[in-house]
This record gives structure tokens, C-alpha cells and sequence, in this order.
């Protein structure tokens, strides 16, 4: 029995996974406006690092520090009081700021002397440059002072100032759209099945015509998470994408924005003959979901007109609910809207099927 | 509830009385057009039951009746015992299928279809072996779209065999096939009857029907106008022999009516198909009728009355479309 509907299983994803259509139209089209949006955009990090640095100390070895600082060419250096710096950290202003606080010196010529290093994280790439630029400073400093390595430590403290890259926009939108295209073509799927009478040589078999679209179901759901993944991975490690919010509830919108997309295509393919015209159908629905549904473009600034149409849209609280989760690292509540609305429109889709769906 | 023991009881009480697949009164209607109008038979064990007709006959949505794709509107199909309507996941554990045109996933490789289709039953025989046992073996790999149409064929001939049916249904199963490979497949057909197969087909091919089948059903508009054995049949048209022959327009039907031996006569402009219990009289007296009018008597051909002659004089029309 397990072993039957193993096989059931593989043979559904086999047949995904040899469409080339669909993994084109899928993770093909994602990752592409992702590679072409990131690099077009993406450059929005300056080569200097902009490094606030305050001075507690007033000591020689405190000034020391400052000069030798002032004198990299990696490092745009500004001074200024702890809540001035601070405050320009947040507002993206600084990469990271660094403070040498009263006691430095005396520490340094003793050991065990802390500086206190603030990063914005909200751009990895900055803040990982930014790390090793000051860490390699500190060092020299150590060298020069003391002739051994080690007795500044840095004490390094995370800011949550994120600055929204461009590409930190496209890519849930780009998951969103991977998961629409995806899974409405199931509609296409059935249409073309029974088109080609595929339907009526299963009903030839003791095979339930529940147990295939359970199986096919649970397919798309394997490719989608494939998909996402692999689309994530490749945001992360070319982009530096990050994701902060929690990895399982993440997967959580991943999974039901796609069974709101299956039950969507569902819908269409029961009462659409023909597969060329359900193909028609789907771009129909699918290409105006995207714009409107926020994949590409910021929608919540679009002309009040639209705004209605906008918010039924499923896709758009798809699109919302994963970049709270992937980039605020939102919680449950933050997506508790998107989730019933989506979940409206698996039941709405249901009764659609119930009403007209066929097999043969 | 019914165990699968008793099931498979009734199903060898069945067997042994020989009587494999019985239908009763088989009505389908689509949008106030009947389809299929009170259609019964009977089929006994290790038989090929042909069905015979020309396209529209009704022949396959019966046959989908009988598989348990369609729901008749009236009527019963029980097969092995087992009732269609009632019991369907236990008829469709018996038989095997082969549609008129069976379209398979285009992902899939044979071996993966086989493979697919073999673990919908409960018991399945070992896809390789399908494979080779209709030819296929080398094309294990490829993928349903890549083969011609006779290996298309066989394919669905192997599927409809993965499951080790007691009865097989196969609808135009030669139908577009070049001569070969329509062959290759009565060889495999005949080979599976003595295997005691009950195999059930659907043809408008004469030849095919003749050949392969122990008996024949001819349909036509929704009903089964005739069921006999193609002797049987034939022989219902109380000839011997068939003057197939071209006169002018001179000759006259009713002369040729009253020459010897002749038991009924065809007409289509000036073809004629002419029905006789005595060849060798009739013969004479045609081409000495042709003779004395001075009509050229021209595309001459005496033969044995065949299924189509059958079916000419049962419908007035013509089995093949020409």
C-alpha cells in the first residue's frame, strides 16, 4: 500500500519536473527578474563604508585610533556625539559607528580594553566589509600600541535600521509569482489531461480520481518548496539577501499561498474545455494578479481606483505576508489577514470545484 | 459488504459455467440523442467477441459502459459475476483496457507508465516483461510520443495487460495501422484467447472480425442488429456467392433479378452487387444477358459473400466510408 502511493507521488512530480514549460514560466521567470532587477539596482552600496566614530576618551591613544581611521580609504569617517552617530546609524546614514569609550588608553596600556561597535545589519554586504575594515584597524592599533595582538576586544551589537534594497523587494515578489505560476497551472493540467482523454484511461482503473489530484497536489507543494528554496538560496548567496524572520513560518505562507493558487487553478480547470484555453484564462488572471498583486512594483502607493481591486487580489497578501516574514521577521499576527484571505479564497475556489468540476 | 472471497468465488462459479461478461439492456443517452439503445450480449470465457459497426454505431461509449467509465442510463454490465454499476473497483481489478486512442503522460518513459499503471492494482505482472512480451523492450526509455503507431498500439496493449486480466477489451485496436503491424497484433490477440482470455473488440474492419472473432455483434445506430458467428452471418444472406460487376446503363435491376440463381440484387449507378446460390448458372447467365443487350459488362469479381455484403444488406449502407 505504502509503496503504491510512493509511486503515485513519484510519478506526479516526475511528471513536473519533465516540464520544462513550467519550471521555465515558474523559477525560470523568477529567477531571471531577480538576477536582472538585483544587478540593475542592486549597486546601491557605496565602496566607502561611512563610519561614525565617537570619542569618550579624549585620550592620545583615543585620538590615535581616530586619525588612523580617517586615513583609510575604505572608511568615509564621521565624529560626532553617541546619540548623534547613533541616531544616523538608524537612519542609514552610517554603516556602523564605532565608540571609544572613557578609559580606553588606560585600558589598552592594562589589557582587556573594549571598543563598542554598532552595524546596521539591514545590508550585509556593507556591514560584513564594514566588520573586517575595523577589525583589521583595531588590530593594527593593538600591534602598534602594545606589540601583541588581542587586547582590544570589540563588543559588536547588531541595529535594527534596515534600509529596503531593491532586491529585498523583488525577491519574496519573485517567490510570490514562482508560487502563482506554478500552481495555477494545475488548471492546465487537468484541462490538458482530459483533453487528451488521459482522465479516461484512468477511469479505466481502479485509480480514484481523488487519490490522482491529492497526489498531484502534494506534487506541486514538493516543487513549490523546491522552488522556493532554491530560489532563496541563490537570493542569498548572490544577493546577500536575508532572511530574518522564522524559516518554519515562512514555509508555512510558501505552502498556503500555493494550495491558494492549486485551488484557484482548480477552479479554472473545471469548467475550461479546452487546454489552450485554459492557458488563455490563466495568463488572463495571472499577468494583471501579478503587477496588481505587488510582485514587481510597490502597490500600496497605486491610485485609490485601484486599491480595491488591488485588495482582494491573493497574490498581494502573498506577496505582503512573505516580505513580513522574510524581511520585517514578522510574526504570526502581522500576517493574520493575508492568511484568512487566502484561506477565503481556497473556499470560495472549493465551492467552485464542488459545483462544476468533472474528470472525464 | 462483500469479502474479496466471496468475490473471487462467484467470480470462478462464473468461470465455469462459462459465462464471462453478460449485458443487459445497456441504454446511454446524450443531450435527447441515444447513443446507445437496449444493447445486450453475452460472453463466454476465452471467446473474442467482436463488435462490429460503422463510426457512430455506439460501439465504444457501450464498451465504456461495460469498463465502468460511463454510467449507463439503464441496464446492467456484470462481469465475472460482478455487477459494473455496484461493484466497479472489483470489475476494474479484472479487466484490462485498451482505449481507441490512448493518450499517456508525454513525461513518462514506457518502463515509468508501465510502472505507474502496474502499481493501481492490487496484483500486477513485471513491466519489463510487458515490455518485451509486445515487442518493446529497446524502448524502454522513450517516451509515448516518440513511438510509431503500431508500437503506440502495443503499448496500450501492454498496459491493458500489466493488471493479468480476465477480460480485455480492445477498441479499434488496428485501426490506422499499416497491414504488418495490424498482423503483429492479431498474433498477440489469438496468442492471449489461448491464454483464456475473454477479450471483447470493437472493429469496422471486415477481415479483422472474420478473422479473430468467434462471434460478432453488428451495431448500428445504437442497437445490435445482428449476433452470430461470421459463418452464421454470412449465411443468413442465402447465397453462395457475390457477382460484383459494372453494366451500362441499359441493363435494367429487374432483368438482372430474374436471372438464375440470383437471391437479391445491389445497385448503386451502374455497379452491381449481385447475391446468388449458384455461381456457376448465375455467372453464365449475366455475361450471356450482356451479350444478347449488347451491354460491356466490365470490372467483374465473383467471390465468397463477406461481412460487408452482410452488413450492406442489413443497413443499405456501406461498412467503409468511400
Amino acid at each position: 500500500m505504502l509503496t503504491k502511493i510512493i509511486t503515485l507521488l513519484r510519478t506526479n512530480f516526475i511528471i513536473l519536473t519533465r516540464q520544462r514549460g513550467l519550471l521555465i514560466s515558474s523559477l525560470g521567470y523568477a529567477v531571471i527578474s531577480m538576477l536582472v532587477f538585483g544587478f540593475l539596482f542592486g549597486g546601491n552600496s557605496s565602496t566607502q563604508t561611512r563610519l561614525g566614530v565617537v570619542d569618550q576618551d579624549h585620550t592620545f591613544v583615543s585620538a590615535q585610533i581616530t586619525s588612523q581611521l580617517q586615513k583609510s580609504d575604505a572608511l568615509q569617517v564621521y565624529t560626532g556625539s553617541s546619540d548623534e552617530e547613533q541616531q544616523a546609524l538608524k537612519d542609514g546614514q552610517r554603516g556602523a559607528v564605532i565608540i571609544i569609550p572613557v578609559g580606553f588608553g588606560q585600558q589598552l596600556v592594562g589589557g582587556g580594553a573594549h571598543l563598542q561597535v554598532f552595524y546596521d545589519q539591514s545590508n550585509p554586504v556593507t556591514a560584513a566589509s564594514t566588520q573586517l575594515t575595523v577589525k583589521a584597524i583595531v588590530d593594527g592599533i593593538n600591534r602598534a600600541v602594545t606589540h601583541q595582538p588581542g587586547p582590544v576586544t570589540l563588543d559588536q551589537q547588531a541595529v535594527a535600521a534596515k534600509d529596503m534594497r531593491e532586491i529585498d523587494f523583488i525577491t519574496p515578489g519573485m517567490l510570490g509569482m514562482l508560487l502563482m505560476w506554478a500552481n495555477l497551472a494545475v488548471g492546465i493540467q487537468l484541462v490538458n489531461w482530459r483533453e487528451m482523454g488521459i482522465t479516461k484511461r484512468l477511469a479505466a482503473t481502479p485509480l480514484k480520481p481523488l487519490s490522482m489530484i491529492s497526489a498531484q497536489v502534494v506534487a506541486r507543494l514538493e516543487l513549490s518548496l523546491v522552488q522556493a528554496v532554491i530560489l532563496l538560496a541563490l537570493a542569498t548567496w548572490i544577493f546577500n539577501v536575508h532572511i530574518y524572520g522564522n524559516i518554519g513560518l515562512l514555509a508555512l505562507v510558501v505552502t498556503l499561498g500555493a494550495l491558494t493558487m492549486l485551488a484557484i487553478g482548480f477552479a479554472i480547470g473545471s469548467f475550461v474545455k479546452k487546454t489552450e484555453a485554459a492557458n488563455s484564462i490563466l495568463q488572463l488572471v495571472g499577468f494583471p494578479m501579478l503587477f496588481l498583486g505587488g510582485s514587481y512594483l510597490d502597490v500600496n502607493g497605486a491610485p485609490g481606483f485601484l486599491q480595491p481591486l488591488i485588495h482582494i487580489m491573493p497574490l498581494y497578501y502573498l506577496n505582503e505576508a512573505l516580505r513580513q516574514v522574510m524581511f520585517s521577521g514578522a510574526g504570526w499576527s502581522a500576517i493574520q489577514t493575508g492568511v484568512l484571505v487566502m484561506m477565503a479564497w481556497i473556499v470560495a475556489s472549493m465551492l467552485v470545484v464542488w459545483r462544476a468540476f468533472r474528470w472525464l | 459488504m462483500i469479502s474479496q472471497e466471496q468475490l473471487a468465488s462467484t467470480a470462478t462459479a462464473r468461470t465455469e459455467t462459462g459465462l464471462m461478461v453478460d449485458v443487459r439492456g445497456l441504454v446511454k443517452s446524450y443531450a435527447h440523442k441515444t447513443v446507445v439503445n437496449h444493447v445486450s450480449f453475452s460472453v463466454r470465457q476465452a471467446e473474442i467477441f467482436g463488435v462490429l459497426g460503422p463510426n457512430g454505431a455506439g460501439k465504444t461509449t457501450t464498451l465504456e459502459m461495460i469498463e465502468g467509465i460511463r454510467k449507463p442510463d439503464a441496464g446492467t454490465a456484470i462481469l465475472a459475476g460482478l455487477d459494473v454499476r455496484r461493484q466497479k473497483s472489483a470489475v476494474q481489478r479484472i479487466i484490462g483496457v485498451q482505449l481507441q486512442a490512448t493518450t499517456l503522460f508525454p513525461e513518462l518513459t514506457l518502463l515509468e507508465t508501465l510502472q505507474f499503471f502496474a502499481s493501481l492494482y492490487p496484483r500486477s505482472l513485471d513491466p519489463r516483461k510487458m515490455l518485451s512480451g509486445v515487442a518493446l523492450e529497446e524502448k524502454a526509455r522513450a517516451h509515448p510520443q516518440d513511438l510509431s503507431g503500431g508500437q503506440r498500439q502495443r503499448l496500450a496493449l501492454a498496459i491493458a495487460l500489466v493488471n493479468d486480466p480476465q477480460v480485455l477489451f480492445l477498441d479499434e485496436p488496428t485501426a490506422a495501422l499499416d497491414p504488418q503491424s495490424r498482423r503483429m497484433l492479431w498474433d498477440i490477440v489469438l496468442r492471449l484467447r489461448e491464454q483464456g482470455k475473454t477479450i471483447i473488440l470493437t472493429t469496422h474492419n471486415m477481415d479483422e472480425a472474420q478473422i479473430l472473432c468467434d462471434r460478432i455483434a453488428i451495431m448500428d445506430g445504437g442497437q445490435i442488429i445482428a449476433l452470430d458467428t461470421a459463418a452464421g452471418l454470412i449465411g443468413r444472406l442465402g447465397a453462395l456467392a457475390t457477382i460484383d460487376c459494372r453494366l451500362d446503363g441499359k441493363a435494367t435491376r429487374s432483368d438482372i433479378e430474374e436471372l438464375t440463381g440470383v437471391t437479391g440484387v445491389r445497385q448503386a449507378n451502374e455497379r452491381y452487387i449481385i447475391y446468388t446460390e449458384s455461381m456457376q448458372p448465375t455467372l453464365v447467365a449475366v455475361l450471356s444477358y450482356a451479350e444478347e443487350k449488347g451491354i460491356p459488362l466490365t470490372d467483374l469479381q465473383v467471390r465468397t459473400p463477406t461481412l460487408e455484403d452482410v452488413f450492406l444488406e442489413l443497413t443499405g449502407r456501406e461498412l467503409r466510408g468511400k
